[in-house]
């Protein structure tokens, strides 16, 4: 095992934690700015660590495209190659081949799919996945699990998950480096709660050095997302990180914390930012809305970041979708904004003052007191108060 | 100055802008005519306001888009008729017009309307062109309302003509203007002509007003438009190059898409102390230009701050009284086979700048 994790504050399930990993000591609750090739699109490193992010998360099947799992071995690793200072996780490289290649399939030796270079027949393995990452060097590795959206019923999601039990035992045996690389596994299931806890108990058994919740965000009901989290949050050890793969929306954060998850990852800050839209404590402001072309207010006033102390919404406007300037300075709000928000969970939990925070962002989000039955029942099984911020 | 068409330099923020020493931006009138608008950025309180921009500004007319991005584009003495690109309606730019949207969009140096014909074409038009931009200074400067807060500069035209360019320095001159643009260069005209055209006019130009070479450039031109006695220089290439995956560097320039450099462990330039050079290397960088924004803003932060870089070290080196070293310098690292152009040399000479230990000896 290659990282320490120490519970610094609870509130009920919600923890707020100390992650020491080799390159980087991370507070949890945390979120990890997706990095798909070695980059963030439009931020430098010297900004990433103005705003805070501690983790950032690479895409092994594209960094496995380009430039190349043994160049970047060559070169010395991952961190190295991007002079990236602080953490890196890499997820397997599975879930873009089944979502991004629709000729791939799954069978028990690993993912076989059309390489998108040259068409040739490949096969993704546990084996080979490990082996890339390890490679790659990123402070935590993702096993290969067997994905499947959640949104499918029937025996193929059993099939998955027993799957991706037996593949994570493949990823044990060809995991080179356990002293400097953590390898989490994923729990699957769907939405099956006997399934999800078979896999809970299977991954646990393994004593891996953190457990990442898969299989979410794929469009199932908010309803049955909560639950699965819950379900999965209350099994897994105390004592180890908990991932939420995919997540996400700032609300999504915040439940999910609740509920006792402390790392999540999600192209949305960005990708959002790329349409215009930036994250505010209100929900979502529309930069693109013809409102905005003479309004000299920042994105946010409560914000500090470069772009709120520099820019206003007219200027932005004016640039967005229209000049790569745009998607930049909006991603850079953006990611800043989930930077704080991972703080504000972190610190309320350490302080004491949780479910005070809990209820001021949701207050924020929902004035007019409309706060969705889900995160009402999630709440209820976090044990926070939400009461004063529904409507009667 | 490095253009900043519509108030953003394509992948800089200001603060990284003021980091490299930028001074100056450009802002293209057109451009920004039309998005956000002229009314709209005076409303916000003008230029500088509206991008946060701490240090000058200047914008050109309009003139030059207009002629060249829009082919239905017709110049009559009126002023440049074109049909405005969002709804198809026939617009008119007069002098009066385009010197209003400056005054408007508030920079520190305007640009005159000029009558701008490419340097590739001859005949009676290049004429035309010239008395043209004399009689618009008049109107420009008429129409210019704000003359303590911003600088008219007037704008040289004459093609390649040197008896036409004579005329309209002096007629120019004569118009007492805060400072001088020479116009209708950097058009594909060759070497040859493009220096001694320069040449001309900053000999004719007043000493103690700025001289501004429009349309200026690769570093080469730049060096050697500045022994001839210019002073200001604009262009998109460092900036354009830079999304072609192409670095500048002392040596020339960097092609970092070449698959040499998919395992080159150096910066772009080793001499270079800017944040791109201390922080990435080119096989990161090859890894990312034309496919990753982040290439192209990487590689622009880069080829501005060598762009910063050059002007600073002109200006020192001028300072200090090391001028004719740091050319020769400059073009060593150029050329090192000594291989300098002809036209080169040719300017140099005017310029009396020694540059014969850089030249290979001539083998007949």
């Amino acid at each position: 095992m290659a990282l320490k994790f120490e519970v610094l504050g609870k509130f009920n399930r919600a923890r707020a934690a100390r992650l020491s990993l080799p390159h980087f000591v991370c507070q949890t609750p945390l979120f990890m700015p997706v990095g798909t090739q070695g980059t963030i699109k439009g931020l430098t490193n010297n900004q990433l660590e103005e705003i805070g992010c501690q983790i950032i998360l690479g895409n092994t099947y594209h960094l496995a495209l380009r430039p190349g799992a043994e160049l970047i071995d060559d070169l010395g690793g991952l961190h190295k190659f991007m002079n990236w200072k602080r953490a890196l996780l890499t997820d397997s490289g599975g879930f873009q081949m089944v979502s991004l290649l629709h000729l791939a399939d799954i069978t028990e030796q690993g993912v076989t799919f059309q390489s998108p270079v040259d068409a040739k027949p490949m096969l993704l393995t546990p084996e080979e996945s490990i082996q890339i990452q390890n490679k790659i060097g990123a402070d935590i590795i993702m096993a290969l699990d067997d994905v499947v959206k959640t949104t499918i019923t029937g025996p193929r999601i059993e099939e998955a998950m027993y799957r991706t039990l037996r593949w994570i035992d493949r990823c044990i045996v060809a995991h080179k480096r356990p002293d400097e690389q953590n390898l989490f596994g994923i729990v699957q299931g769907g939405l099956d709660p006997v399934l999800r806890d078979i896999c809970v108990r299977g991954l646990v058994d393994r004593n891996l050095p953190g457990y990442a919740i898969g299989g979410l965000s794929g469009g199932e009901d908010k309803d049955s997302f909560w639950r699965v989290v819950a379900q999965c949050t209350a099994a897994l050890p105390e004592d180890k990180p908990r991932y939420v793969m995919g997540v996400g929306y700032p609300l999504d954060l915040v439940v999910c914390s609740a509920l006792g998850a402390d790392m999540y990852d999600c192209v949305y800050p960005t990708r959002t930012a790329r349409f215009g839209t930036a994250l505010i404590p209100e929900g979502l402001l529309k930069l693109k809305n013809q409102a905005m072309a003479n309004d000299e207010h920042p994105i946010d006033p409560t914000c500090l970041c470069m772009v709120c102390r520099n820019y206003t919404r007219a200027y932005l406007h004016c640039i967005v979708t229209k000049d790569p300037m745009g998607s930049q300075l909006v991603s850079y709000h953006n990611l800043s904004y989930m930077m704080r928000l991972s703080k504000d969970l972190h610190t309320s939990i350490v302080e004491g003052r949780f479910p005070e925070f809990v209820q001021g962002f949701l207050r924020v989000q929902f004035p007019k007191g409309d706060i969705p039955e889900w995160v009402c029942n999630a709440m209820e099984v976090a044990g926070i108060d939400v009461s004063t911020c529904c409507a009667p």
